[in-house]
């Protein structure tokens, strides 16, 4: 079930929406304050959050600079009494999924969530990924990754030996190795996976 | 023996000696009475030109005065001793002028003139001139006499009283009078067939006083002359006259001005004062050196006939009878005529109190007038206050309404979708319904709120528990408050007396309290920015709700000026704020006070009188 986290100091407008996303079949989370938000998140829900922009304490564009920077790729909507330009604007351009106006229609507000659900899935689909890849990453010696690199960089393996002081054949070994244990056979995937874990493409060395 | 008495007793001798003495001899007058001194009207008419002469002669003036009773007694025969008496008096004086005063007297004088004063001038006074024809006067003589119509007065009756059917003439029985009971007799005689006359010369006055109280309405007297009854008592007239008019039952006429006042109503009257002043001129020119005889004075006839108002009033004759020209003597002072200056002044005194009651009363209604004027514009401009003040927080009265709203149509909207379900969850459905009524509530008081702030009306006086309406208040700010993030903290003890006042009133200056405070804090950095406000009953029974924010206070500058309308420190302010605040609080007896706190910022403390016996809702 998709949860839906539901920050708003207003708790008549966090017991209706909450009502409304029950219905949906949401599974609403209510926080009446960015702190307690903060206190009792769990990134590993799949789920999206829902802030009130005008709050005691932290507003909702703090609470999103908050969110993020402690690493949070959750999709934000945002609420607000009234429309206003430049924070949408901010909002928006801090990775915003939407920025509605209250009292908020549900037609809306489940467009708005029915997206974040799909960028949620997105995410979290590319994070388990990423985190396949730097698991394999992970099981590479040393000099393996030092080979790695050399060879999303585009060098040969005699041009690798050379650089990096030992004859081809070893290094065709530790290529071979190297390939097996990140799952992939050709030079193209190799790249495409390292690009995806953000290894560079350039050898620093 | 009689004439003894009278040569003796009024052989008076006055001596009036005008003051600054002269070198030349002074000037000798002899008057000559012929009944006595106190007998009207001779006695009046020497009296007028005693007093006449007096004063008009330049010349010092010896004035004698003789006293004969002869006039009233018969036998002129008896004069002898007398005559002898007034030789011996007047030798070795020489005398200038003689007056006798009425017929008999001028009767004495000329029987004995050629004894007594053979080369004195003499001028006869008051005598009717039928009494001395002119035949009589020598050279040496003249007089000022009388001309009496006698038909006039019966005619004067008949004017006044024309139902009139007797008259009674009231006249003595000496010689004097008999004569006249005479001459009337014969002039009355054309009123025969008008009224029938009454003489009364025959009675005594003991009868005459007992006919004339039982004569019926239609009789009238008139009082001639009483010097001697018929029983020969003599009588000064003027007692007589006022005897007579205390028992008469009809009105009596008289023949002289001397009579008027003593009971007379009046008439044409013989004039004894213009006679007095008329012989008084003679007298002057014969001392003067002219010729007696030659001198031919007017006859001293009626003058405008005069009436005493009282006896008018008694007799019932309006004055609409008198004839035209009348004169009304006596006329009965009132009040005005008594107390005119007592009354101008009481009445200008009470004009003055009445002027200055009145102004008082209008400057009270016209300060009156001007408070409720002041109270209006006060009124008008507290409420333009708030309206500005509401309009500055529009933004967040509209957001607090917004909220509720927001739940409604959640709550709505999920009741629908709930609905929709194959099975729907109708407990569900109805706490979502419950919510709509609780938030459409809230919703409806912050309109309420709102609509009775911009409210204009008449200042209300009603308990009003501070601690809610601090509530109240920071819940119309809450928007505005997040808005800037500012933290409120409240220190509201439950228990607080009730204050009295507009709530309305007391809410706009929590407002303007709070909305000052809020901007004062514009510069102060998020994490500081609070408002701290409490309430607490001090001693003496007052009330105080403290607003303390975290600015930068007030300046120095700015100390006496705060609540000077259109004193401001804002950039958009109208300076009224404080201004409307302070009288408000003045308004409710209490007071509005500023300061900076200890601990930095400005503390603002609104001081109201509590209602101790009512302690608010807990």
């Amino acid at each position: 079930m998709f949860t839906v986290y539901l920050v708003d100091d207003n708790p008549g407008v966090l017991k209706g929406l909450s009502r409304l996303l029950r219905a949906k079949g949401y599974d609403p989370r209510a926080f009446s304050s960015a702190q307690e938000f903060l206190e009792q998140h769990d990134s590993a829900v799949a789920g999206c959050a829902i802030f009130d922009l005008a709050m005691p304490g932290l507003d909702g564009l703090t609470l999103q600079q908050v969110f993020k920077a402690g690493g949070n790729q959750r999709p934000i909507i945002f609420l607000t009494g009234k429309g206003d330009i430049p924070k949408s604007v901010q909002a928006m351009k801090a990775g915003a999924i939407d920025f509605l106006t209250k009292p908020v229609n549900d037609v809306a507000l489940l467009d708005a969530i029915a997206r974040a659900e799909h960028d949620d899935a997105e995410a979290r689909q590319k994070q388990a990924e990423l985190a396949a890849i730097e698991a394999k990453i992970a099981t590479l010696t040393p000099r393996e990754r030092e080979v790695l690199s050399h060879v999303v960089a585009g060098r040969l393996n005699k041009q690798i030996a050379s650089d990096l002081g030992t004859v081809e054949k070893t290094i065709k070994v530790h290529r071979g190795r190297m390939m097996e244990k990140l799952g992939v056979r050709t030079v193209a995937d190799l790249v495409r996976l390292a690009e995806k874990a953000g290894i560079s493409t350039r050898i620093n060395a | 023996m009689r004439f003894m008495r009278a040569a003796f007793g009024c052989a008076a001798l006055l001596t009036l000696v005008v003051a600054n003495a002269h070198a030349t001899e002074p000037q000798r007058v002899l008057l000559v009475h012929a009944f006595g001194h106190a007998y009207s009207p001779w006695s009046d008419m020497a009296g007028s030109f005693r007093a006449e002469l007096v004063k008009k002669s330049p010349e010092p003036i010896d004035l004698y005065e003789a006293s004969l009773d002869t006039a009233r007694v018969q036998n002129a025969g008896d004069e002898g001793p007398f005559v002898e008496y007034m030789r011996a008096l007047l030798s070795g004086r020489k005398l200038d002028l003689i007056v006798p005063v009425g017929a008999p007297a001028a009767f004495f004088v000329k029987r004995h003139r050629d004894l007594l004063f053979p080369t004195t001038p003499m001028m006869i006074i008051g005598a009717d001139r039928r009494r001395i024809p002119d035949a009589t006067l020598t050279d040496n003589d003249t007089g000022v006499l009388l001309d009496l119509d006698l038909p006039a007065y019966v005619d004067n009756i008949l004017r006044l009283r024309p139902k009139t059917t007797d008259v009674a003439v009231v006249v003595g029985n000496s010689p004097v009078e008999r004569y006249w009971t005479a001459e009337l007799r014969h002039d009355f005689q054309p009123f025969a067939d008008r009224v029938n006359l009454q003489w009364f010369n025959d009675l005594t006055f003991g009868e005459m006083l007992k006919r004339a109280a039982s004569m019926p309405p239609q009789f009238a007297i008139l009082w001639v002359l009483l010097s001697e009854d018929a029983a020969g008592v003599t009588y000064s007239q003027d007692r007589a006259l006022e005897t007579m008019r205390e028992k008469t039952a009809v009105p009596i006429f008289g023949l002289g001005d001397y009579e008027m006042g003593r009971g007379i109503v009046g008439g044409p009257l013989i004039q004894t004062q213009t006679l007095g002043q008329e012989a008084a001129g003679v007298a002057l020119r014969i001392l003067k050196g002219e010729t007696p005889g030659k001198i031919h004075p007017p006859f001293v006839v009626f003058g405008a006939p005069i009436y005493d108002s009282r006896e008018l009033r008694r007799w019932g004759i309006t004055e609409a009878r008198l004839p035209p020209g009348s004169i009304v003597q006596f006329r009965e002072p009132t009040v005005w005529d008594q107390y005119r200056w007592q009354i101008m002044l009481a009445g200008a005194i009470m004009l003055a109190q009445t002027l200055l009651i009145a102004y008082v009363l209008f400057q009270n209604r016209k300060r009156r007038a001007a408070e409720a004027d002041a109270s209006e514009q006060r009124q008008e401009a507290a409420h333009l206050m708030r309206v500005s003040v509401l309009g500055e927080l529009s933004g967040a009265i509209a957001h607090e309404v917004n909220q509720p709203l927001t739940a409604i149509l959640s709550n709505a909207q999920a009741a629908l979708h709930l609905l929709a379900q194959r099975s729907p969850n109708l407990a569900e459905i109805r706490e979502a319904i419950n919510d709509i009524v609780h938030e459409d509530n809230r919703a409806g008081d912050v309109i309420a709120r709102l609509r009775s702030l911009l409210k204009k009306g008449e200042q209300k006086s009603e308990q009003v528990d501070l601690n809610e309406l601090i509530k109240s208040t920071i819940g119309l700010l809450r928007s505005e408050l997040i808005a800037r993030h500012i933290q409120v903290e409240t220190d509201l003890p439950s228990g607080l007396p009730v204050a009295w006042g507009d709530p309305v009133q007391l809410q706009q200056v929590l407002l303007n309290l709070f909305m000052n405070a809020m901007d004062a804090m514009a510069s102060t950095p998020n994490a500081l920015r609070r408002i701290t406000i409490s309430s607490r009953a001090v001693q003496s029974g007052t009330l105080q709700v403290s607003i303390r924010d975290r600015g930068p206070g007030i300046g120095p500058n700015s100390q006496d000026q705060l609540f000077k309308p259109f004193y401001t420190s804002k950039d958009h302010g109208l300076g009224l704020g404080l201004t409307i605040c302070s009288t408000i609080a003045q308004s409710h007896d209490g007071k509005l006070t500023l300061a900076n706190h200890e601990d930095g910022g400005a503390l603002a403390v609104l001081s109201l009188p509590a209602r101790e016996f009512l302690v608010a809702a807990q």
